[in-house]
């Protein structure tokens, strides 16, 4: 009965109305960038599909009124205009388009005296974004163009269409994935496309689980710390363990919700933004698989199972945060120290999510992957990834160690919680150095 | 006279410091005993021995029977302590807050709800124990603390500092409050200040402490006869300052 209310307490401190507006916040924004990047990605997949060119053709011969007929017939919504100069800027100004592709005069002559011909693009740049700048090239225009005029090439030199196509694919690629000991007929290529995304989401959400857990507990225990009203509980008839169970409890719960909120707003960006194309994968064979079924094929989908070593992993990480919590926490003493404290979580979760990001950790020179991996949240960063792809020892030993880790941090948490430290211990930032200096100056004097 | 605290030989020796040296006092029961001394003479690692806050290095308190050594949990059950400058949870109300703390003590709905009224009679905060804690006074905030503190009826009330930060009309509001609960309900007090007619107005007994130790026990009257002193304020600095001990 005391236990539920002191966790009532605990649960009403952390999920206030400040807590839901920020999540409504972040779903409203993943929601409103997704769909913005939807709506590029939309239009690059309507540029590629059904290009818009622009094009000004200063030669104008029959060679290059079949080159833009032949794009024509590409599927290319070909406009033409009239241009002179090398005003580039004021060309796309006055016609008001993003880019244009210049044949210049003697172009049809210049491929007929055996030399390379040149041809003349002007794109416009209206930000360093990449997805703003994804429907402004014109390179598909581009490779149409230099593939009829290699055909031509290859015509005047008397070789046959055969021929040409022969030199133009030489080979038949015969692509084959490995995972462990199952293969698919299919590129590698395709099958990391497919799980590229789902495996940029998990760490997402391990960071910020890490991140949310560490913030409320940290703070909890600190704000009690410096308003005193942790002195308070103390005094009062009530474990010390019931005290710090329904602080933990709290935390992880709200730090869940966070969890589950983001992973929402992330799966949803994500589907925005990776479009809505279909999920599948054309075989080697010519066969159509969906993704799933490839992924499958591969050992690359995990199990019931899997998913459960994954929550467990998951749960011993959000409790290796609030150990370690509770030890920072007691170390505040004034709110700047409060915003400092979580420094050692955040470097401890932010290197081995970049070098997830960047890396396969079990790729790394032996000396690096023992330093990376003694960090305790590197395993839940490579966890999934492990379990994919099979390295289960290591997912093992991983599962193992933040156990280690957990049950050392706990110990060394209630020690803290049931002794004179968690009022006395705090961060001396700067202080001690304050101190030497005065007890210098006081010699002197 | 009934003791409600004796407290024998307490020390705490941090590890550079030796913080309280040996005191020892005792409280009877209804008894208002304020601990008077300078800034880190040791008061408040006294009171948080006492509290079962701070382990004592040596030494022991007895509280209604029960030791802070052996029986810390009995003597939670005893006592009640309100921290000097101590906050409130900013985002409950003035209302939520004596209810979640009486659960702290009682599990029993009857006597969570019999130790709020008895804590809204007190604090005399009316309608804005409905309001959120982070909109009131420093005073409304003291005196809320205040009620806290005593609506469980504990054996010993342990208040550090208990009106300072607070204006003329609140520190009296609470120096009468605490007597009250002393003369009419048998309520025992320890308190620690710095004020010197606050000690004179509202203590039965006084203790000076400084450097860890407690230099002379007695009631206010008692210490300026023995002084040969006009005030207490006179006492205190011939004991502090100039070591004088009668």
């Amino acid at each position: 009965m005391k236990f539920i209310n002191l966790l009532q307490k605990e649960l009403k401190e952390l999920i206030n109305a400040q807590m839901i507006l920020g999540l409504v916040a972040i779903l409203a924004i993943l929601y409103v960038t997704g769909m913005a990047s939807k709506v590029a990605i939309d239009d690059a997949i309507e540029d590629s599909t059904n290009p818009k060119i622009s094009i000004s053709d200063l030669d104008n011969t029959d060679f290059t009124n079949s080159l833009i007929e032949s794009l024509e017939n590409a599927g290319a919504e070909v406009t033409e205009f009239e241009v002179s100069g090398d005003d580039y800027a004021s060309i796309l100004e006055e016609n008001d388009i993003k880019n244009i592709i210049i044949i210049p005069e003697g172009f049809t002559a210049t491929i007929e005296n055996g030399q390379k011909p040149e041809i003349i693009t002007a794109s416009r740049m209206t930000s360093a974004s990449t997805m703003s700048n994804l429907s402004t090239g014109s390179s598909g225009a581009l490779a149409i163009i230099n593939n009829i005029i290699a055909n031509k090439i290859a015509t005047d030199y008397g070789m046959s269409p055969e021929d040409f196509e022969l030199m133009e694919n030489p080979i038949i690629l015969n692509e084959n994935t490995v995972v462990a000991d199952k293969s698919a007929h299919v590129s590698s290529e395709s099958i990391l496309n497919k799980i590229m995304m789902q495996n940029m989401l998990l760490p997402i959400i391990v960071f910020i689980l890490i991140m949310m857990t560490s913030q409320s507990l940290i703070s909890s225990i600190s704000n009690e710390k410096l308003d005193k009203t942790l002195e308070t509980l103390l005094s009062s008839p009530v474990k010390r363990s019931s005290i710090i169970t329904a602080k933990m409890l709290a935390a992880a719960v709200v730090a869940l919700i966070n969890a589950g909120v983001y992973m929402l707003g992330f799966s949803g960006f994500i589907k925005n933004a990776s479009g809505q194309g279909e999920d599948i994968i054309t075989d080697m064979t010519g066969n159509i698989l969906s993704a799933d079924e490839a992924i499958k094929q591969l050992g690359l989908s995990l199990s019931g199972g899997d998913y459960v070593l994954v929550g467990i992993q998951l749960f011993l990480t959000v409790m290796i945060c609030l150990s370690i919590s509770i030890m920072l926490g007691a170390l505040v003493n004034d709110t700047k120290s409060s915003q400092m404290v979580i420094m050692p979580i955040v470097m401890l979760a932010m290197i081995p999510y970049m070098i997830s990001m960047l890396t396969d950790i079990n790729t790394l020179p032996t000396a690096l992957k023992i330093l990376v991996y003694a960090i305790p949240f590197t395993h839940t960063f490579s966890g999934i990834s492990n379990i994919m792809f099979g390295n289960m020892t290591t997912f093992y030993i991983g599962i193992i160690y933040q156990a280690v880790i957990f049950a050392i941090c706990m110990f060394f948490a209630l020690r803290l919680f049931n002794s004179d430290k968690i009022l006395t211990i705090s961060l001396n930032l700067g202080q001690k150095s304050k101190y030497n200096k005065n007890k210098k100056k006081t010699s002197v004097d | 006279m009934e003791k409600v605290l004796e407290v024998n030989g307490l020390t705490k020796q941090y590890t550079k410091v030796l913080a309280v040296n040996n005191v020892s006092f005792e409280i009877g029961k209804g008894e208002i005993f304020a601990l008077i001394g300078p800034n880190g003479a040791g008061k408040t690692t006294t009171i948080r021995m006492i509290s079962t806050l701070l382990k004592a290095t040596s030494g022991d308190a007895v509280i209604n029977g029960y030791s802070i050594n052996k029986e810390p949990e009995k003597v939670r059950e005893c006592i009640t302590y309100l921290p000097d400058e101590a906050g409130a949870y900013k985002n409950m109300t003035g209302i939520n807050y004596l209810k979640f703390m009486a659960g702290l003590f009682y599990t029993d709905p009857k006597q969570i709800i019999d130790c709020v009224n008895r804590a809204k009679n007190i604090c005399g905060l009316g309608e804005r124990l409905n309001d959120k804690i982070g909109s009131y006074s420093r005073g409304m905030i003291r005196k809320l603390l205040l009620s806290r503190a005593v609506m469980t009826r504990p054996k010993l009330a342990i208040l550090d500092e208990p009106t300072s930060g607070l204006d003329v009309l609140n520190a009296i509001d609470i120096r009468k409050m605490i007597k009250k609960l002393a003369r009419e309900e048998g309520m025992s007090f320890l308190l620690s200040s710095h004020n010197m007619l606050e000690i004179e107005f509202v203590s039965d007994r006084v203790g000076i402490i400084a450097k860890g130790h407690l230099m002379v026990t007695g009631t206010g009257e008692e210490l300026k006869q023995r002084y040969n002193a006009e005030n207490l304020e006179e006492v205190f600095e011939r004991v502090v300052i100039d070591n004088e001990i009668h």
